[in-house]
């Protein structure tokens, strides 16, 4: 699938991992977000179906780094259920900016494209070309084999297609 | 701390570090909120917290007047 105008559909992703980032409480959008809003939007196309094809829906990714996150945590003794103190009301106001990993993410979507207009399919392998940081992390907790994924992903990008 | 509870593993101690600073936000978030309904000022709060009157007010004033928490002035 070609989206014929990427920077729309990059712009409908940043706004759903924006939304993400709120609802994680984070200040920064980073790229577990950015995967979580690609796997939620209709509009990746091929992009979702290989995510799909490893069993990873937004939900199933959610599960994964809620996972990371205590596991991340209990590797030195602390436990988040330890706190009980009531969870912060969400602001619905906050404008998450964009994290380290969210620019590492579109650096390596751009060389991914190499001089072509970007894919969904491009800006997957820019979060999947990642080796350290919470997504790599997430993946190979879940069991997901992430070099297979991105061949999966390559893989669509070189299958035949029509463009308009 | 042990060295039985240190990491060995570079990437899982860099990743306990980011996920500890993300619960220390979280944190954060949910005690200012608890202690401005309780009643505190952003003084009180701030030094509690062992930062600056200013950070705090800048960190959260916005978020507790949208989550509707009656703040003191002082």
């Amino acid at each position: 699938m070609i989206v014929a105008d990427f920077p729309k559909y990059l712009q409908g992703v940043l706004d759903r991992a924006g939304d993400e980032a709120r609802l994680d409480g984070s200040a920064a959008v980073e790229a577990q977000h950015l995967l979580l809003a690609i796997a939620a939007d209709p509009a990746s196309g091929a992009a979702v179906g290989a995510l799909a094809a490893a069993g990873l829906d937004r939900a199933a990714i959610r599960a994964a780094l809620d996972r990371e996150f205590i596991h991340s945590l209990q590797a030195v003794g602390v436990s988040p259920a330890t706190f009980d103190l009531p969870p912060a009301t969400p602001d619905p106001h906050r404008r998450p900016q964009p994290g380290a990993s969210f620019q590492l993410t579109l650096e390596r979507t751009i060389k991914s494209a190499a001089g072509a207009t970007p894919q969904p399919a491009h800006l997957l392998l820019g979060i999947l070309q990642a080796d350290v940081g919470t997504v790599p992390r997430a993946l190979a907790l879940t069991g997901v084999d992430r070099a297979k994924l991105a061949a999966h992903v390559q893989r669509t990008l070189h299958q035949p297609t029509s463009r308009s | 701390m042990s060295d039985d509870v240190l990491p060995r593993d570079p990437g899982d101690a860099l990743a306990s570090v980011a996920a500890l600073r993300r619960l220390a936000d979280q944190l954060e978030d949910a005690a200012v909120e608890q202690a401005m309904r309780a009643g505190w000022g952003w003084p009180r709060v701030a030094e509690a917290l062992g930062v600056t009157r200013q950070a705090v007010h800048k960190k959260h004033f916005k978020r507790l007047v949208a989550a509707g928490v009656t703040l003191r002035r002082r």
